[in-house]
């Protein structure tokens, strides 16, 4: 198979991933709880992870909350800075991980720059809209489904000169691009552990530089005598029994993107996705491509996406179509009614996956004529 | 030398305190916090042995790591809480 689906999570880990679920399945017990061996090496495999966190994305490691998804951070996010009711403003390319919780809220959302591509329109529309009462600004940092790096570095900059809680959804962008808490201000910053952070499924993290309201409630294995969570981080967010051997694969996920960097993956995924963007307009197809783009591209192939997809999966070639959660990004671009496909490359980008799609592509129905 | 006990609210600052004591020289180990030590209920702390606590406090509280108690253990074998 060749994966191109890395936007919805890394397929091909590093062998010290899978290694460490498994060495954690067979000798972790609960972590933070008892003080035998294999609790106390539950501990310090979860602490591990979060420490790996800590020192990629700049913060402490109890800044560093450990979640499920990051879906499961942007809910623990919203619900800590938008009441019900409260005014938001977004960005024109959320995914629905955003748009839904805030929906729950009845928020009143703004949508602040429409045009793909385009940082002057984006940045405009956040300089317009970030008003005073204004209870967050939720962004993405790359668009889930067109790849477009947001100017995160200056709305961070509007937030913090208007004392807007800034919520960023590093979905996309954690592990690839630079993402440093400090450095921004950011009140949260959401991302999964299983895609660029190549841990596995079911891990995410929820980097925390404000005060936080817990989404469950529950044992955390520290003041059991209080009925109140704690007030502290990261046990107020981390009721329940913690995914220890995601987390333990998560941390080699991290320790493998330390080492080979996040320039030189981003480098290696970016030229791929150039490579593919190109070899698909010399096909003839309508490509989304632009400046400030990651390692995703999508694309119309001339037929119905999802057809389109499928013929490309009998063909061993994995990517997504339709509107991949993030109906507010196909507004955006007008292809709401058609959808895209969409090709996203990982750490393991090539030269030769590339040419097989393109080949795959290029027998796409609509080309055989 | 003299081993003193240094509690923690969250296992997370227990263990960051234990990489931040050992990576200085100040020899500890993490475990449990004893029932009796920690009115709250369920906690970890760090044991040291050290001839003098104050350096490792200090340096636990420039990094900005909350501790709850610290005790020293007396020739007779009991416990006594400090006020540092």
């Amino acid at each position: 198979m060749i994966y191109l689906d890395y936007g919805a999570t890394s397929f091909h880990k590093p062998p010290a991933v899978y290694r460490a679920v498994e060495r954690a399945m067979r000798t972790c017990a609960n972590p933070g709880r008892g003080g035998y061996g294999a609790a106390m090496e539950a501990s310090r495999q979860v602490y591990h992870c979060r420490e790996m966190a800590a020192k990629l994305f700049d913060c402490l490691p109890e800044q560093v909350a450990l979640t499920t998804s990051c879906t499961h951070g942007l809910n623990i996010a919203i619900r800590s800075r938008v009441k019900p009711g409260g005014r938001v403003v977004v960005s024109g390319f959320e995914h629905n991980a955003v748009t839904r919780p805030l929906h729950a809220l009845e928020a009143e959302i703004t949508v602040a720059g429409r045009r793909l591509f385009d940082w002057a329109d984006t940045l405009e529309g956040f300089d317009r809209t970030l008003t005073p009462g204004v209870d967050a600004c939720i962004v993405t940092h790359v668009s889930n489904v067109f790849g477009y790096i947001l100017p995160i570095e200056e709305i961070a900059q509007m937030c913090r000169e208007r004392g807007i809680p800034l919520i960023l959804d590093a979905a996309q962008s954690a592990g690839c691009l630079p993402v440093k808490l400090k450095t921004l201000g950011a009140d949260f910053i959401a991302m999964p552990g299983h895609k660029g952070l190549l841990g596995p499924q079911g891990t995410g993290l929820l980097l925390c530089g404000g005060e936080v309201q817990p989404l469950i409630y529950g044992g955390t294995g520290s003041a059991s005598m209080e009925q109140a969570m704690p007030e502290y981080l990261p046990d107020r967010l981390e009721a329940g029994t913690l995914n220890v051997p995601g987390y333990a694969g998560l941390a080699e996920g991290l320790r493998f993107v330390h080492r080979t960097g996040v320039e030189a993956i981003f480098q290696r995924e970016h030229r791929q996705m150039r490579r593919c963007a190109e070899g698909l307009k010399k096909l003839g197809m309508s490509v989304f491509a632009g400046e400030h783009q990651a390692a995703t591209v999508s694309f119309l192939p001339g037929m119905d996406c999802e057809e389109a997809a499928q013929v490309l999966a009998k063909q061993g070639i994995a990517v997504r179509a339709g509107l991949h959660c993030a109906p507010f990004a196909h507004e955006s671009t007008g292809t709401v009614s058609t959808g895209t496909v969409r090709v996203s490359f990982g750490h393991d980008a090539s030269d030769a996956k590339t040419d097989v799609f393109l080949r795959a592509a290029s027998k796409l129905p609509r080309f055989r004529k | 030398m003299k081993n003193y006990y240094i509690t923690f609210r969250s296992v997370t600052y227990a263990q960051r305190g234990e990489r931040l004591l050992n990576g200085s020289g100040i020899r500890c180990t993490l475990q449990r916090t004893p029932r009796w030590m920690e009115e709250q209920g369920c906690g970890y702390a760090l044991k040291l042995w050290t001839s003098d606590v104050i350096p490792a406090v200090d340096l636990l509280r420039e990094d900005q790591i909350s501790l709850r108690r610290v005790y020293v253990q007396r020739g007779d074998g009991q416990l006594e809480e400090l006020t540092v």
